[in-house]
């Protein structure tokens, strides 16, 4: 079982995650692929083992009006197959997860092919990588457009109209208040998709009345074999919100307290709850998975859950896990 | 390597630390005149892939000239540019005019850069010491006065650096030490008339905070190569600064005072 976190890293300020700058500054994925070789090097020293790369890697690579930029990813051949190289060595497990713009059974048709343009060349990197199939882009089915069969029917179009290098990359993953994962579990039916399951997803919205066991087992099978599924993880956020305001008729400074939303994402991982969570799966004999922690603390957190698990949970560290290697 | 995670809780107070979009140097050393001839004319620097630093992505390069250069120049940096791009490059594409090299084949990183722009004011290595690659920050980079400026580190160590400074100490900091296969970094270091002074600041890491990534060297292994050795805790520091301070001036005198 190996731990991942997404995209930033906060252990050691400055490492970024992909080259930010602004159009006007010429940005190019050379400059990311350096900014990941340093990351690469930190997580081996940490012996981090599972990482989220940014989808912003090759800036504005699908743009359509800056066709300078499209040229990129061929332009960094040697580049990216030396990060890549980089990552196998190490038994690195690289992902994607598609922006958020990326909505694939949408009914505009230019959101649609900028979908799948974007999804093109997410696998396109993944491939320049030379990444296993493990290597995924995970996505959501998208808009439910006042008809959730439909929608789902939509997506299944949508994904068997992508090119097969695009199609091997995806995996598909439920959400929390539009899509369960009976509906993924129905798009894998039609498509062959691995499924990535949330357990803060599924805890939020699961209409089908799941179990956490049933839900991951579904979830889990769903992958091809000789290729570890992977899932999400994160804890609810307990923090109160703090808003400063002025009164709009006195002006006077206020504080407005909000309580969290539950599908907001700690910032740690609730070590108890997330025991429970590999007691349930070890003890259901459920297959081996990674898991990726969807934090705000990024690896600040999965080295925290380490310390956790070694504390509170040895057993889980003696029977299940190599504490050090997770 | 050593890993120690025991300062986690520190992560979200320090007001020091550069904010991640803050703009990232990589100084890099200089040791002939033909390289800088090629940094102008031609937009580029190489780093053997080999022998990279951990960090070698950035969003400016700045060079730090040896003494091959004249002595207008040498053992300052002087120029930096903008970072355009990143390639891996054999030797002998890089320098067609060398392919018989006896690295021809090794990789490079050739590192395209803008045109090179003058520093408001050169920053000097005071003392002669070895300098390899330094990540730094644009900011640090725009207004260091000298080379020991540049050094990225938590509250604690700038603030001894700041008192060092404002003392007349003539500290260096974050020098190496080459033990067998280890580099150890030492926090400061004092050359005395009668020995060597390594200060160590416990409780956190060379460059940056949090996340501990270097080996800990022991007392016995300074002292075997001839260091006399000081630890700082970090509340010593933030609570009894002077203290520290006095606690440096006392093994100073021992050791028979500055060197001049």
């Amino acid at each position: 079982m190996r731990f991942g976190f997404a995209v930033q890293v906060l252990g050691r300020p400055g490492l970024k995650s992909h080259d930010s700058r602004r159009w006007q500054n010429e940005p190019h994925l050379s400059v990311s692929l350096a900014y990941l070789r340093d990351i690469l090097g930190y997580l081996r020293r940490q012996n981090i083992r599972m990482y989220r790369l940014s989808a912003e890697l090759a800036p504005y690579v699908t743009h359509p009006d800056m066709p300078r930029f499209h040229g990129q990813i061929d332009e960094c051949t040697v580049e990216l197959n030396s990060v890549g190289q980089m990552a196998r060595g190490d038994g690195l497990r690289l992902s994607f997860h598609a922006p958020m713009t990326a909505v694939l059974n949408t009914p505009d048709e230019t959101t649609a092919a900028k979908t799948a343009a974007e999804l093109n060349a997410l696998a396109r990197l993944l491939d320049g990588l030379k990444q296993g199939p493990e290597a995924v882009i995970v996505l959501h089915i998208g808009g439910v457009y006042g008809d959730r069969h439909a929608a789902c029917h939509h997506f299944v179009e949508r994904y068997h109209a992508l090119p097969p290098a695009t199609r091997r990359r995806l995996a598909l993953e439920h959400d929390d208040n539009r899509f369960s994962v009976g509906d993924i579990a129905w798009i894998h039916d039609q498509t062959g998709i691995p499924l990535v399951y949330d357990h803060l997803h599924h805890r939020c919205y699961n209409p089908e009345k799941l179990s956490t066991v049933k839900a991951l087992r579904l979830c889990l099978r769903s992958w091809p074999d000789g290729v570890r599924p992977k899932v999400h993880f994160s804890s609810p956020s307990t923090a109160m919100h703090v808003i400063q305001q002025r009164h709009p008729i006195t002006d006077a400074r206020m504080r407005l307290l909000h309580p969290p939303q539950p599908t907001e994402h700690a910032d740690f991982i609730h070590p108890f709850e997330f025991i429970a969570f590999l007691r349930t799966a070890r003890e259901a004999a459920l297959p081996d998975f990674d898991v990726m922690l969807e934090v705000r603390a990024k690896d600040l957190a999965l080295l925290r859950l380490r310390q956790n698990l070694t504390g509170f949970a040895p057993a889980l560290g003696e029977d299940f896990l190599d504490l050090s290697q997770v | 390597m050593g890993r120690l995670f025991d300062d986690l809780d520190d992560l979200w107070t320090d007001p020091a630390l550069p904010g991640e979009e803050e703009p990232r140097v990589l100084v890099a050393v200089m040791n002939d005149p033909r390289a800088l001839e090629i940094a102008r004319s031609a937009s580029w620097y190489r780093i053997p892939v080999r022998r990279a630093p951990p960090r070698v992505a950035a969003d400016y390069l700045a060079f730090y000239q040896t003494g091959a250069f004249g002595s207008e120049e040498r053992w300052a940096i002087n120029y930096y540019a903008p970072i355009r791009r990143y390639h891996i490059v054999r030797r002998r594409d890089l320098l067609p005019e060398e392919a018989n090299h006896p690295r021809a084949n090794d990789e490079y990183y050739k590192i395209e850069i803008s045109p090179l722009e003058s520093l408001p004011h050169p920053i000097p290595s005071r003392r002669l010491r070895r300098i390899t690659f330094i990540p730094t920050t644009l900011r640090r980079l725009l207004n260091a006065e000298e080379i020991n400026d540049l050094w990225l580190s938590d509250r604690v160590k700038a603030e001894l650096w700041d008192s060092l400074k404002a003392q007349g100490i003539p500290a260096e900091r974050q020098v190496n030490l080459r033990e067998e296969d280890e580099t150890y970094h030492m926090d400061f270091v004092i050359y005395c008339q009668n020995g060597r002074l390594a200060i160590l600041c416990e409780g956190d890491d060379f460059g940056l905070p949090i996340v501990k990534e270097t080996s800990a060297i022991t007392d016995y292994e300074l002292t075997a190569a001839g260091w006399t050795v000081l630890h700082l805790e970090p509340d010593q520091m933030s609570d009894r600064p002077q203290e520290a301070l006095t606690h440096i001036h006392q093994v100073i005198q021992e050791l028979g005072g500055l060197v001049d």
